[in-house]
């Protein structure tokens, strides 16, 4: 609906404040595109692997590439203008490359914010170390040496009682860096081959996810030994909740009655890219067996071939997982039930790790899917926008929640912006010659 | 610096939001209650109507208020909770009378989102378990034990995305709730769940119902024998249960409110948003459904919440209009309504614009609103004080007394006024034609000043002169008797009552005379030690013509003393303290309690507690009331004795629920008052004033007044134009004939005294009026309205047209100056520097005034600034401009005159998404935003770098709860530049809930003590169902929480004069400051508002 109507609705009451402010964030979600007044200029000379804005302000924009280096952005003022004023330019505040004594040798594949503030940054490297930077002195504070080429980082948001970083390596085991003591805290163990993705939960900051080149995505609760949940992609929310019994009659509709989410299956099934067995459904079956839990459990696995991603949307309650099967998969985190939500078929990149983003409300998912992003609706799989501009292949998408914009980064050592249309209309003026005066003075 | 804030409510919210009727306080009463967003109201219904037992503020926002009764109890508890995610269970303490808390908890969840569709709040009809949907996806369950009590809570997960109502249902074995929800292909349908308590989750339920009504937004449960529920739609009601469906086609409504009728649940009462009220009857054979229908029944507020109360009476709380108490008779009138209103209950809500105007221009300032919404859009005039309604005025210089006298006891009307001068005393009398005409009593003495007069018993009058008292008859108006002073003293100051005289002479002498028939006789005479300044035996025991006390004021010692009479015996003596003499003093008696008053010289007035048998003073406390000299009197006004204190700021004192207050009257300086009710004026007083004798009737006694001017469509911006006496409104008119939501805008122009409409200019269809100003340019000395539309079309997102048209005002007509169109909506307009600011979608732009050759006038666009995400509120001062963005908080922007060019300053970086905007000083900025906060930027213009610089830090945060449209500067109140509140600047704002506020930039000095004075507060005022003060006050929006700092909650610190004295000791005792003192101070901060 027009924003002007939902102005008006708000002032007389009729409208809750906070669904104002949904509404005007899912519209303008609906209308992104490649931004026509926003530019960030990338210094990178190598692919872009990983991008994160601050989560303290929402403007400082985190950057790695493979060409080892790190830069950092401010989204919100710009350095230059461009275009009559019209397109602001945004170059980096600062830049760590190889010349600097104490870069990564080689390709940064993760940088991150300390969740807390911005005094500190976490990047890991193909050169096996994880390395926490203070910002304004552009310095080395603590280095964590790895067993091999680092994948991912991730600090709890949540946290209050921790400094952990969790970081994904080559290793089969996933390591826990406390910055606080310069030392690894302990390791998890279970994965066969190496994680190419964590994730903290969003409702506990006990709980981790990690995701393996074995296909396993798996829960950890750092304070106990053993993970306690391992996702199985033949387990489905289908039947979790136990009919009435039959004790009144029923409306003949409410057998055929379905979530709607149920319908998908039937759908999805003429894909063809269904393993055989995902339809069987075990009906309820609580997994919380920790942590003995029987070896079929500790098997099984959420995608065929490698884990490439994984997102926790901003709820807390689902998970989006992306794997080397190009399948995108959508979890109650509480169950550990695939949702069964059949997202169109995409082709994503194999070899690395991909950084999916979600909208706040948890209806969009930004997909790197080779050399587009594609914005898909979460709860249907339908794809709502593809977004091209990229290149060559999209590594990392970021949304930045409070201005409803989009960063990419892709190995064609590019960012780029994606933000909710604005009419070019009255950016142009009036064709007033005061008003053009103004800006060419 | 004005970063030192205090936050104070002037009028309290209106808006009802929820209602519920039940056997609260009692077993035998039925109570209705109300939530007005953070208050609660206890009502009792008697014979008489409803009567108001409590009004209580709650420290959160109600989301859900429920009346529930645990088994095995004879009266009901109250269930609240919070948008906050609190929650309590309150029950009536019948002997404290007030509200005792049984339990309360915190039901917030770190995961979820918040839900869109607003909280639901239910109870198991067999008290079972308290549901909560709080967060999408989630329902909270909190059960009950076998005693009632509230065991630990845990949550279900809801797939339904889109959840739209829940309820629970009736008759059912185990607790069971219906949903109602949309699924992504936007299809709505319910279906149930059993809740399994053991297991902590969802047993799909006994039936489910696809594909309703697209409009169904409300479930309404049936009670047994019935059972189901009924489904209300746009178009369709549905009745639905495990053995039953009936579906009726309705006329197409959005149903915004229901009250069940029976407790059978067979009738229901609904109201819809155009404000029909209808009853929907369930018919049925037995237990088994057969069928619905549906009648209209009248016109009523649009309802927000509806109460059958009891005997057709039905509560129709609204949140558009004002809330009414209702009777549905059983033959329509002739206009075919069952409807018949028996009382309306006054709503602000929703104040979407105002505007501050002096109209009688007398410095006290007024506030206009525009209030409610739909059909029930209307100006509301808000003035604080007490007016005076000019009667009569006749031109008198140099009063120095008056008194009104009746021409005989029995006379239920005054007929003389008496009026001394320096050296003569004026007889006016109402003659035949009921004019105020001069006249005479043979028996007083007009060639001296008469010090007092009064009526007396057996037809008499008694004068009092500098040298004699006189006692005349009131028929044959002839002298009856003299009492004459001792040839050496004069008499200096004297009073009397209808058989008691007392004066004083120089020299400190004491007289007490009684008046006898004919005769004055001389009882009693006292020397004093010092001379006497003031004196009163108003009666106020038993006995209305003759008092057991008399009240003296005296110089030297500055002392106030009590003596009895007749026998002049010293009973108390109280010190005021300080060097200024008691200029008079009046005993009275307020609702039951006997307070002696005292004014000083100076303009402060002290009060105290008396008790008629001892004589013995309490409670001294002592305000500020003006700077001169204050004279008290006593008038009635409805049944009711009030005091006014005439002064330099002549003030009413009243009392409401045993506490005294004060309210201003709207006249700037009176020197003497005496009620006159006379037969042509009844009910009126005589007022001295700037040399005028003027006669007028009072207001109701009461602290703010509003005066209602009903529209009957929704006016969005208003704006006053002094130089014409005009009101200019944008306002729109909904077309409810057809379905299609279709509105017709206009530009209006109203007469500031009688408010009618002298001349409108229709707007085009799809556009929308957006705002409205008064304004002049340079080098044009006419002044004119400006009106910012946009064109709302259907397809567009945003508006991509819209127009600035330029009015002047010319013998009572809108005429159209200038247009000139935008390329967007225009969502603000500001005066500036002699030229037009706008805020245009994502631009503000400026305008200048130009001359065309032809002699006409147009808007040239100068320069503009982009970068906002949609600029929606804009003010200025000088060269700075300070814009609210949609959703990037505030930023300030300045012009540059040379370069003609507006660039940016610095902003605000955080993502508050903005309700309204205001400077408060060249440095400091205030902001309300979309989650109920306050908070306060500040320029740093000093900082060392360009990012300090170009950053505005955060001064002042607070959670204020109400959601603010409009700020403006102004005051409620005659702010007299002499007082020291008169120094505070102060700025107004509006709320959705009708709440009317002040915020006031204290200095520090007087910030720190009120802040220590706060947080004493805190500690003994506890805040019902055992809220925290503090956690309601943090501001909180969904990236943080933090406590409040920098604004101080007014409503709490004045809460300190409602205490009981203990309490009050408490608090002086950690403050180290005297209960007196305290008192005072925060007395004087009430005058804010």
């Amino acid at each position: 609906m027009d924003t002007w109507k939902n102005i008006k609705d708000r002032e007389s009451g009729k409208l809750r404040p906070n669904s104002f402010a949904n509404r005007i964030k899912s519209n303008r979600i609906s209308q992104l595109e490649l931004s026509n007044h926003k530019e960030l200029v990338s210094p990178h000379k190598g692919s872009i692997n990983s991008l994160q804005i601050d989560l303290t302000e929402g403007r400082y924009l985190l950057s790695a590439a493979s060409d080892a280096s790190v830069a950092v952005y401010d989204v919100h003022r710009p350095s230059d203008f461009n275009g009559d004023g019209l397109i602001t330019k945004h170059n980096c505040l600062f830049f760590v490359d190889k010349q600097h004594q104490l870069a990564h040798k080689y390709a940064v594949s993760s940088a991150i914010w300390y969740p807390i503030d911005t005094g500190l940054f976490i990047t890991g490297s193909y050169d096996h170390h994880v390395n926490v930077w203070d910002t304004n002195t552009t310095q080395v504070v603590v280095n964590f040496k790895m067993p091999g080429k680092v994948y991912k980082t991730a600090m709890s948001t949540l946290s209050t009682s921790h400094t952990l970083i969790a970081a994904g390596t080559e290793d089969v085991q996933v390591r826990l860096c406390d910055i606080a003591s310069g030392a690894f805290a302990h390791t998890l163990s279970g994965h066969r081959d190496g994680v190419m993705t964590v994730e903290w939960s969003a409702s506990s900051e006990w709980v981790l996810i990690t995701g393996g080149c074995d296909g396993a995505i798996r829960f950890w609760d750092i304070r106990r030994a053993g993970c306690f949940q391992v996702l199985n992609q033949s387990q489905t929310q289908l039947g979790r909740r136990p009919p009435l019994l039959k004790r009144s009659v029923l409306t003949k509709e409410s057998n055929t009655k379905m979530r709607p989410v149920q319908k998908k299956v039937a759908n999805g099934s003429g894909s063809g890219h269904l393993p055989i067995g995902r339809l069987s459904s075990k009906g309820p079956m609580k997994q919380k067996l920790h942590p003995g839990m029987i070896s079929t459990q500790d098997r099984a696995t959420a995608h065929y071939g490698a884990v490439t991603g994984l997102k926790v949307t901003e709820d807390g309650m689902y998970l989006l997982s992306a794997g080397s099967d190009s399948r995108l998969r959508l979890w109650d985190v509480e169950s550990g039930c695939d949702t069964l939500v059949n997202f169109e078929t995409v082709r994503l990149q194999t070899s690395k790790p991909i950084q999916l983003a979600t909208t706040q409300d948890s209806t969009v998912v930004f997909v790197p899917c080779m050399r587009v992003v594609k914005a898909f609706d979460m709860w249907s799989g339908n794809a709502r926008t593809i977004l091209r501009g990229h290149y060559e292949s999209v590594n990392s998408c970021w949304f930045n929640q409070q201005d409803q914009e989009l960063y990419t980064g892709g190995n064609d050592r590019q960012i780029l912006v994606w933000s909710p249309a604005r009419s070019i209309a009255d950016e142009m003026g009036e064709g007033d010659p005061d008003d053009q005066d103004s800006w060419s003075n | 610096m004005s970063i030192w804030n205090y936050v104070v409510t002037a009028h309290k919210p209106t808006n009802v939001t929820h209602s519920c009727v039940g056997n609260f306080t009692s077993p035998q009463d039925l109570n209705l209650i109300l939530a007005k967003c953070t208050r609660i109201e206890i009502h009792l219904l008697t014979a008489q109507g409803l009567q108001s037992i409590l009004d209580v503020p709650l420290y959160g926002r109600i989301a859900t208020l429920e009346l529930f009764r645990p088994h095995g109890e004879t009266q009901d508890f109250l269930f609240i909770a919070t948008e906050r995610y609190k929650f309590c269970v309150l029950q009536w303490d019948t002997e404290k009378s007030e509200l005792v808390t049984r339990s309360m908890g915190d039901v917030s969840d770190r995961i979820g989102r918040p839900t869109d569709n607003g909280q639901i709040g239910i109870i198991d009809p067999d008290c079972r378990l308290i549901g909560l949907h709080l967060y999408d996806g989630l329902f909270k369950v909190i059960p009950f034990d076998n005693k009632g009590q509230l065991k630990e809570a845990f949550n279900i997960r809801l797939e339904e995305l889109q959840v739209l109502d829940i309820k629970f249902l009736y008759g059912c074995p185990k607790p069971t709730i219906v949903v109602l929800y949309q699924d992504n292909k936007d299809a709505r349908h319910v279906k149930t769940y059993e809740v399994a308590l053991k297991d902590k989750d969802f047993v799909e339920g006994p039936w489910s119902q696809n594909s309703l009504d697209n409009g169904a937004d409300l479930l309404i449960p049936v009670p047994p024998p019935l059972c189901g529920v009924l489904i209300i739609g746009e178009e369709t009601i549905v009745y639905c249960s495990a053995n039953g469906f009936k579906a009726i086609p309705i006329r197409a409504a959005i149903t915004k409110a229901y009250g069940r009728v029976d407790p059978d649940g067979s009738r229901y009462l609904l109201g819809d948003h155009t404000g029909l009220l209808s009853l929907l009857v369930i018919t049925h054979e037995k237990e088994k459904v057969t069928g619905l229908k549906i009648e209209p029944l009248g016109e009523t507020s649009i309802a927000s919440t509806i109460s059958y109360l009891d005997n057709a009476f039905v509560y129709i709380g609204s949140s558009y209009g004002d809330s009414q108490l209702i009777k549905l008779n059983l033959q329509p009138d002739p206009k075919g309504s069952y409807v018949e209103v028996l009382e309306r209950y006054v709503n602000l809500g929703p104040i979407v614009d105002f505007c501050v105007v002096d109209l009688e221009r007398q410095g006290q300032g007024q506030v206009v609103t525009c209030s409610g919404a739909y059909k029930d859009g209307s100006l509301r005039v808000v003035r604080n004080g007490i007016g005076i309604n000019e009667q009569a005025s006749v031109e008198l210089q140099g009063i120095k007394g008056m008194w009104s006298l009746r021409s005989s006891t029995d006379d239920p009307f005054d007929t003389f006024l008496v009026v001394s001068f320096i050296s003569e005393t004026r007889i006016l009398a109402m003659n035949l034609e009921d004019e105020l005409e001069e006249t005479e009593i043979e028996g007083f003495c007009s060639q001296v000043q008469t010090l007092f007069c009064h009526d007396a018993v057996h037809n008499q009058l008694v004068q009092v002169t500098s040298n004699s008292v006189r006692l005349v008859s009131s028929s044959t108006r002839e002298l009856l008797n003299e009492w004459h002073a001792p040839s050496d003293y004069s008499v200096n100051v004297a009073t009397a009552n209808a058989t008691q005289v007392l004066l004083a002479t120089g020299g400190g002498h004491l007289v007490y005379l009684e008046i006898g028939d004919g005769i004055l006789q001389e009882v009693k005479h006292a020397q004093l030690e010092y001379e006497i300044s003031c004196l009163d035996i108003n009666p106020i025991g038993e006995n209305p013509n003759q008092s057991q006390l008399a009240a003296v004021g005296m110089w030297t010692d500055i002392s106030v003393r009590l003596f009895s009479l007749p026998e002049l015996n010293l009973i108390t003596k109280e010190h005021l303290g300080g060097e200024i003499i008691p200029r008079s003093v009046l005993l009275c008696a307020f609702e039951g309690i006997s307070y002696l008053l005292c004014a000083l010289g100076d303009g402060h007035l002290l009060n105290f507690m008396l008790n008629t048998s001892t004589g013995e003073l309490t409670d001294r406390k002592k305000v500020s009331l003006g700077t001169q000299p204050i004279t008290l009197r006593t008038f009635s006004s409805k049944n009711t004795t009030h005091v006014f204190a005439a002064s330099d700021r002549p003030t009413v004192i009243y009392s409401s629920n045993k506490k005294l207050l004060y309210s201003n009257v709207n006249l700037k300086e009176v020197s003497h008052m005496c009620p006159f009710n006379s037969a042509a004026f009844p009910d009126s007083l005589a007022i001295a004033k700037e040399g005028e004798l003027t006669i007028g009737t009072i207001d109701d006694i009461q602290k703010l007044h509003i005066r209602t001017i009903p529209l009957g469509e929704h006016a969005r911006r208003i704006c006053h134009q002094e130089q014409t006496r005009t009101f200019a409104i944008c306002s729109l008119k909904y077309n409810s004939a057809s379905a299609e939501e279709s509105e017709m805008h206009f530009v209006r122009l109203l007469d500031d005294q009688t408010f009618d409409f002298i001349s409108v200019y229709p707007l085009d269809t799809y556009e929308y009026g957006c705002f409205i100003i008064s304004c002049s340019f340079s080098d044009d000395n006419n002044v004119y309205y400006c009106v910012g539309t946009a064109y709302v079309l259907p397809e567009e997102n945003e508006p991509t047209k819209g127009r600035i048209l330029v009015f002047s005002v010319e013998e009572g007509k809108l005429q159209l100056v200038a247009e000139k169109e935008t390329k967007g909506a225009v969502y603000c307009l500001n005066a500036f520097n002699g030229k037009l600011l706008a805020a245009i979608n994502q631009k503000i732009q400026l305008y200048k005034w130009v001359l065309r050759e032809d002699g006409t006038r147009e808007l040239q666009s100068e320069c503009g600034h982009h970068g906002h995400i949609l600029a929606l509120y804009v003010q200025t001062r000088g060269d700075f401009i300070v814009v609210g963005d949609l959703m990037k908080s505030i930023s300030l922007l300045i012009y540059k005159h040379e370069e003609g060019a507006i660039e940016e300053r610095a902003r605000d970086y955080n993502a508050n998404w903005m309700s309204a905007v205001e400077i408060l000083d060249d440095d400091v900025y205030l902001g309300a935003e979309n989650s109920f906060n306050l908070f306060t930027v500040r320029k740093n213009s000093e900082g060392a770098t360009d990012e300090e610089r170009g950053r505005l830090e955060v001064a002042g945060e607070y959670h204020l709860g109400e959601f603010i449209n409009r700020f403006r500067h102004g005051s409620l109140v005659m702010r007299l530049p002499d007082s020291d509140v008169g120094q505070i600047p102060t700025v107004i704002f509006g709320t959705i809930n009708g709440v009317i506020g002040v915020i006031a930039s204290l200095p520090h000095e007087q910030y720190v003590f009120l802040e220590k004075l706060q947080s004493n507060l805190r500690k003994v005022i506890k805040g019902v169902g055992g809220l925290s003060h503090e956690q309601w006050r943090s501001f909180n929006n969904e990236k943080k929480t933090v406590e409040a700092r920098n604004f101080l909650d007014g409503d709490l610190i004045e809460s300190f004069l409602d205490l009981k004295r203990s309490k009050m000791d408490e608090i002086s005792k950690a403050m180290e400051v005297s209960v007196e003192e305290l008192a005072k101070r925060v007395e004087e901060l009430t005058r804010l508002h």
